[in-house]
């Protein structure tokens, strides 16, 4: 595995300073950069695009600026979710080369406050950036004009997938409750792992005690891969501990989609404990959206649910899972008592007021799921 | 960073030392669960082995930490020292040694397995979980929603109410225009809430506003008033 050294550095970089909330990143120092939110998951057709079209909107009414981004280039949806029109420029051109300015791919959609970039394809065959394409273009989305830029990703694990959910400040899993989407989760959670240790090994000086360690499988019994950090660990004291504190910083956040069983709210448990018990690593349970009817319809209407039906059960479900993702970034008082309704009125973008910050407990009936 | 056989009781359970008798009890349910035979949430992950391997650890972490004068032991063994005595969990185990009816028994299930989610549900969903629960005026999403919350299921509710899920059903999806007439509704819904723990006459009193708005169209205010 090589890397060029803009990548290293890039993916480096985002693994330390830069992920920290108020971090600056160079000649970018003066406006908080933009949180990047990766939604993945490994399988297609498990409610990615619509978890992240929900959270969009949600975390817009609450007066946010936000941003989606389809970066499933080969199964672009993402504007369909939002209910936009097939887009004339999407982020292929960024990838293509045709479009160095990222800002210029940005176009409102229906929904106020969110404006997005699609993905659609123009050609397959280069739906896929290169490394140092892809370095560029997580450059490029942490200085767009947002608090909140959200990536939907593709399915599969290719190493695209894999580093936009790593350089992420924070990787959703979407899984639904049938085996075929925990499999594909997994498989994508071990690619991520394995891909973090890779970047990672580039920084630290470890990549000998890697190999010592893959070595030794055999005769220390390797089987997860906790197991394998726990070996590095042992080699050697000082590398091996600061190797293993980077990959423990690696803590995707788990969404079930679909339950319809108090057995199906368990698995994001059960998951979020073989995350800790397999890989050794924090995965929080963000939450769960239950299967409605009403998300069927809120899909064929190419209308967000929170939307379209903001007092179903999934539309509230949708909203904790929001109101989570935005906890610890600063929000305007008026805004976090304001409906749907009025929110609609208003301009739909204003920059969030540092000074006040919402807490959970000054929800009143009526705002109280408004953030 | 530890392998399974070299983690301590509390590192298997996912508790922290100072854990209260219940926040263990709740872990050992949620573990166990997690790895019981053929769990989903281990698939492509985990073998049958190796879930009956951390299975072991499980139950052997729980026999320990679940037994005051054991747990103290452990404790000195390992090294663990704690500020505050942990409260023996009196209540729960003398109430399984009681000697009680079958209709009893079905509740006292029926509130562990709601107990059992409600818990450790309300990690992911914090203070505002309760909120719609203490101000809002109950409709049927709402009670499904407080069901699905303790995790309770449809037909767990009808073994302790006897009403029929079929009933249960049309209360959460409110479908007025089936339910029978208005007092056997007002039982139905007042069983409901009790059997998940809610304020029975509140919910009753609040859902049967809706009940007879419906039924009685010229009256139709409160739908739209309603607290969410």
């Amino acid at each position: 595995m090589t890397l060029d050294r803009e990548g290293t550095e890039g993916m480096d970089g985002t693994s330390s300073s830069a992920r920290m909330p108020g971090g600056t990143s160079g000649d970018h120092a003066v406006s908080q950069p933009a949180r990047i939110i990766s939604v993945g998951g490994g399988k297609g057709g498990v409610g990615k695009s619509f978890v992240l079209a929900n959270m969009a909107t949600c975390l817009a009414r609450a007066g946010y600026r936000v941003i989606a981004v389809d970066a499933d280039l080969e199964g672009a949806n993402l504007h369909t979710c939002l209910g936009a029109p097939t887009p004339t420029a999407s982020l292929a051109d960024f990838v293509a080369q045709r479009e160095d300015d990222l800002g210029k791919l940005v176009f409102d959609t229906p929904i106020p406050g969110v404006r997005m970039i699609a993905g659609t394809h123009a050609n397959l065959s280069e739906a896929q950036p290169t490394h140092l394409r892809r370095v560029r273009l997580m450059r490029g989305l942490r200085r767009l004009q947002a608090d909140f830029v959200l990536l939907d990703l593709g399915a599969g694990v290719h190493s695209a997938v894999l580093d936009y959910f790593l350089v992420a400040d924070e990787g959703l899993v979407v899984v639904s409750p049938e085996p075929t989407s925990l499999e594909n989760a997994y498989t994508f959670l071990r690619a991520a792992f394995y891909r973090r240790m890779r970047l990672a090994m580039v920084g630290h000086g470890v990549r000998k005690l890697v190999t010592t360690a893959m070595d030794q499988r055999n005769e220390s019994g390797l089987r997860t891969p906790l197991d394998l950090l726990r070996e590095i660990e042992s080699l050697d004291g000082a590398d091996g501990a600061r190797f293993v504190q980077t990959m423990r910083e690696f803590r995707p956040r788990i969404v079930v989609n679909n339950v319809r069983t108090a057995e199906d709210i368990k698995l994001g448990f059960a998951m979020s404990s073989v995350c800790r018990k397999y890989f050794g690593i924090d995965a929080e349970y963000l939450g769960y959206v239950n299967q409605d009817e009403d998300v069927r319809l809120s899909i064929a209407a190419k209308t967000p649910l929170v939307e379209f039906r903001p007092k179903s059960d999934a539309a509230i479900y949708l909203e904790r899972i929001a109101r989570k993702v935005a906890a610890g970034r600063s929000l305007s008082s008026d805004k976090s008592s304001t409906s749907p309704v009025q929110s609609r009125a208003q301009s739909p973008i204003q920059p969030p007021i540092q000074s006040t910050t919402h807490t959970k407990h000054t929800n009143s009936p009526g705002s109280g799921r408004r953030f | 960073m530890k392998a399974l056989d070299e983690q301590d009781h509390y590192e298997v359970l996912e508790v922290q030392p100072g854990a209260g008798y219940e926040e263990i009890e709740r872990a050992y349910r949620l573990t166990r669960d997690a790895y019981s035979d053929g769990a989903m949430g281990l698939y492509s992950v985990f073998s049958n082995e190796d879930a009956a391997v951390i299975r072991g650890r499980i139950d052997e972490a729980y026999r320990v930490l679940s037994d005051p004068g054991d747990r103290e032991r452990y404790d000195a063994e390992v090294g663990i020292k704690r500020q505050e005595p942990i409260t023996p969990m009196a209540a729960a185990r003398d109430f399984t040694d009681a000697s009680i009816s079958d209709r009893e028994e079905y509740e006292r299930e029926a509130r562990v397995a709601a107990a059992e989610v409600a818990t450790a549900v309300e990690v992911i969903e914090d203070v505002d979980a309760d909120i719609d629960e203490e101000n809002q005026s109950f409709d049927g999403a709402a009670l499904r929603r407080s069901r699905m919350r303790r995790g309770v299921e449809l037909d767990q509710i009808s073994d302790v109410t006897k009403v029929t899920v079929k009933y249960l059903r049309y209360i959460e999806d409110e479908a007025f225009d089936r339910l029978p007439a208005e007092v056997y509704v007002r039982g139905f819904v007042s069983a409901y809430a009790r059997a998940i723990g809610l304020d029975a006459r509140r919910v009753a009193n609040t859902y049967m506003e809706r009940v007879e708005a419906a039924r009685a169209p010229s009256k139709r205010t409160s739908r739209s008033a309603s607290a969410y």
